[in-house]
């Protein structure tokens, strides 16, 4: 008589006469789920750090010296100003860069106004526009005042320009800013973690 | 041979296949109208095969990106092909999905048993978009970054989830090198993966409704060859197309191909960013929305349309009637899309700002090209720092931001910066000798070109010029121009070298003029300081240098400074309004005093 084939490695044989293969439900599950899983593994290794950057946090919240008093017209014409620091692109790191802009706007002999430079819709830069006096944004032209109040009938912007409430004059001559930086496209001002 | 021939078939099937491929029917007529999905296939193939290449030449990062983008346009040979093809061949895929959309709604092609059809084709369009969407972002120049920004901080309008999607998408806080390296994962992986399994997608249930539907069909001709002789021929065609818009810019020279504008600054704004055509119908469609309701045009609305394209094949159910707003809802969205894209055209061509924008842009683009060539190649800190130290690319800027409320410089060319409110000296042609002529003439020293607006318009120069240069006799006249030639060699302009060295003679009899002034001026060995500026090296590097950083040194104007501000007053540049580097940018820019090929 013939020998049966049989697996070379555990020596099953195949099943033959045993009446109909009986697919447990308990047996289904696992095998779908087992699966699922050995596949969700090397996703979930992927997704941790591919969601690293939800943790890294932007350089909000210090002050900053921005310029000097000098700098600033006596008849409150604004002027932008860079924020100068170590900026760090993942793995690389400028020394001194601009990290990002202020307005300032002398409002008195030894008074300074700040606002942030980038709009509060889509996250432009807003340009300084001397001719009409006032605040635009290039992208949507959106048109603001000098206080960053919005004056078109219907702005493109969700609020008026963002103030960074926080200006120190020090030594009589340095001026210092509290940088942030603010959510894009809310009409509540929400500061950036 | 016939054994081989059986073994092959028995192991692989391809025979079998290769039989069923010729055996394939269509039913009626060979024709081009069935060519689309086999033009789709192939113009996503082209695509893989270019992007491919172009992968070979492309480096993620934001020192490297628009460097290797360079590289490829500019010295690879063929190089500029490659990417344009690349680059209309993506927009065309985009124009043929599209196409093929509206083609089977028109035709009523989407209906029962086509639902799957169309809805992958649905997809296909919208893929499509978001591929070019992250395609557009890796050239990383100007206009490719900040008009990807401004399209990833729309993901921030989304209530709750929005920062943090925003942040996932650009790898951080800001844009930067993992927003290059998660863009080409996502470009040339998924959304080109999931463009093919859309295809293959499409391509399966495509053959199951045209199963269902064959005994509705009289009769049948075969796929091949004819129609595949046809499907190929439209795909040549094609490929005549997409030669002619690579060609579109000519076939030589730095314009050919596609623009590679300058190179991004991650820590700047392109002030003329705007989206590419695809997304400008939506650009001017959210223009329509006041500030406070960009959700609805950016999100809610789309996908409301995306909805309504889903649902369409079951609003044809409802008859003839289903089946026209499908056509009449499809044409206009179609129609509206034109309309506003058209609008933004419009308004942006009559926009004096973003003209002015778009073409310091192209300034800066071909500047950086040319301080490339001049180098004979980038630093490794990336080309946007050979703009960032060149005085002719920051020149205009720095003078337009510290200088141009109060000086003009105006001399009638297209680099004309004019000032805010003039109030004190257009500086064009600073130190020639047609600008220092204009201080030795009592026609013009009053005028608002010079003193006209300072506190020394009836000062004791304007006297003197009126009381020793009017109505000059020829000889005196010549004197004049002598001082004015001396004069002007103080500064020992690049651009005059070659004139000053010609007329050395009469320099040096105009300098023995100028020991008159010494009056009021310090003048060489004569003279004293105090009284008014320095005429020794009068518009030189040096003393350019030190009458920016401060104009009320006892060496130029004194405590009689009339507004000019002190830019520079110590030797610390984080106490100073400008560092020395920008007065040195300054200076040079004014002097002319750069690189030229």
């Amino acid at each position: 008589m013939k020998k049966p084939p049989q697996c070379a490695c555990c020596g099953n044989k195949p099943a033959v006469g045993r009446g109909p293969y009986r697919r447990g439900f308990l047996s289904k599950l696992l095998a779908l789920a087992l699966g699922a899983l050995a596949l969700a593994v090397p996703a979930v290794v992927g997704l941790i750090s591919a969601l690293n950057p939800l943790r890294v946090k932007g350089q909000g919240g210090r002050f900053f010296r921005v310029t000097s008093l000098d700098a600033l017209p006596e008849d409150g014409t604004p002027r932008r100003f860079p924020i100068i620091a170590d900026r760090k692109d993942a793995w690389t790191l400028f020394p001194n860069q601009p990290i990002g802009s202020v307005f300032l706007r002398r409002t008195g002999p030894s008074e300074v106004k700040a606002l942030a430079v980038i709009c509060p819709h889509a996250g432009c830069f807003i340009d300084f526009d001397a001719k009409a006096g006032g605040f635009l944004c290039p992208c949507h032209m959106a048109h603001f005042d000098l206080d960053g109040k919005r004056t078109d009938e219907q702005s493109q912007s969700p609020r008026d320009m963002d103030p960074l409430e926080e200006v120190e004059i020090r030594d009589k001559r340095d001026v210092y800013v509290k940088f942030q930086r603010f959510q894009t496209g809310t009409p509540q001002r929400i500061v950036e973690a | 041979m016939r054994k081989l021939y059986y073994w092959l078939d028995d192991r692989t099937g391809a025979l079998g296949a290769l039989k069923a491929f010729r055996e394939a029917r269509v039913p009626g007529r060979a024709c081009p109208c069935r060519a689309m999905p086999f033009l789709l296939v192939f113009a996503f193939l082209a695509q893989g095969i270019t992007g491919l290449f172009m992968l070979m030449y492309y480096s993620p990062g934001a020192q490297s990106a628009w460097e290797s983008v360079h590289h490829l346009q500019y010295d690879v040979t063929g190089g500029w092909i490659l990417r344009a093809a690349h680059h209309y061949g993506g927009q065309a895929f985009l124009v043929l999905a599209g196409l093929y959309l509206v083609g089977m709604v028109l035709r009523g092609a989407y209906r029962a048993p086509r639902e799957f059809v169309f809805w992958t084709a649905v997809l296909l369009v919208l893929v499509s978009l978001g591929s070019l969407l992250t395609g557009d972002l890796l050239a990383w120049d100007q206009n490719s970054q900040s008009s990807t920004l401004v399209r990833t901080k729309f993901l921030a309008l989304l209530p709750g989830v929005g920062a943090g999607l925003f942040k996932l998408a650009a790898g951080g806080p800001d844009f930067g090198h993992l927003t290059l390296t998660r863009f080409l994962a996502l470009h040339t992986i998924v959304m080109a993966g999931a463009l093919a399994v859309l295809l293959a997608l499409r391509a399966w249930f495509a053959r199951r409704a045209a199963a269902m539907v064959q005994d509705e069909v009289r009769f049948f001709r075969p796929f091949w060859p004819t129609q595949f002789l046809i499907n190929v021929g439209v795909c040549v065609l094609f490929l005549v197309v997409i030669g002619a818009l690579v060609a579109s810019h000519g076939v030589a020279g730095p314009e050919r191909g596609v623009e590679l504008g300058a190179p991004a600054d991650a820590t700047d704004f392109y002030a003329a960013a705007r989206p590419e055509w695809a997304f400008m119908g939506l650009y001017g469609f959210s223009n329509l929305f006041p500030g406070e309701l960009k959700l609805l045009p950016i999100f809610v609305i789309p996908g409301i349309v995306v909805v309504l394209l889903f649902l369409m094949p079951f609003i044809a159910r409802l008859g003839v009637l289903g089946h026209a707003l499908n056509v009449l809802v499809l044409l206009g969205l179609l129609a509206a899309d034109a309309g506003l894209s058209w609008m933004v055209v419009v308004e942006d061509r009559a926009n004096e700002h973003q003209q002015a924008a778009l073409a310091e842009g192209r300034r800066d683009a071909e500047r950086a090209r040319e301080l490339i060539a001049l180098r004979g190649g980038i630093p490794v800190e990336g080309a946007l720092t050979l703009l960032q130290e060149d005085p002719k690319a920051q020149g205009p800027k720095l003078f337009r931001q510290h200088c141009a409320s109060c000086h003009a410089f105006v001399g009638g060319t297209d680099e004309d910066i004019p000032a805010s409110e003039v109030s004190s000296p257009n500086l064009f042609g600073y130190g020639t000798r047609a600008w220092i002529a204009g201080w030795l003439d009592p026609d013009k020293i009053k005028s608002d070109d010079r003193f006209g607006k300072t506190a020394f318009r009836n000062g004791k120069m304007a006297q003197f010029v009126k009381d020793t240069f009017s109505d000059l006799e020829k000889e005196d006249e010549e004197e004049r121009d002598l001082m004015v030639a001396a004069l002007s060699a103080e500064a020992a302009l690049p651009a005059q070298a070659d004139l000053d060295k010609k007329d050395s003679e009469r320099i040096a009899e105009g300098r023995d003029l100028l020991a008159d002034c010494t009056d009021c001026h310090k003048y060489r060995k004569g003279g004293s300081l105090g009284t008014a500026p320095e005429l020794t090296g009068y518009g030189s590097r040096d003393w350019t240098l030190a009458i920016l950083a401060n104009p009320a040194h006892p060496r130029f104007y004194g405590d009689r400074n009339d507004r000019m501000p002190i830019y520079a007053p110590t030797a610390d540049d984080a106490k100073n309004v400008l560092s020395r580097r920008e007065l040195e940018l300054l200076t040079d820019w004014l002097r002319g005093q750069w690189v030229e090929p």
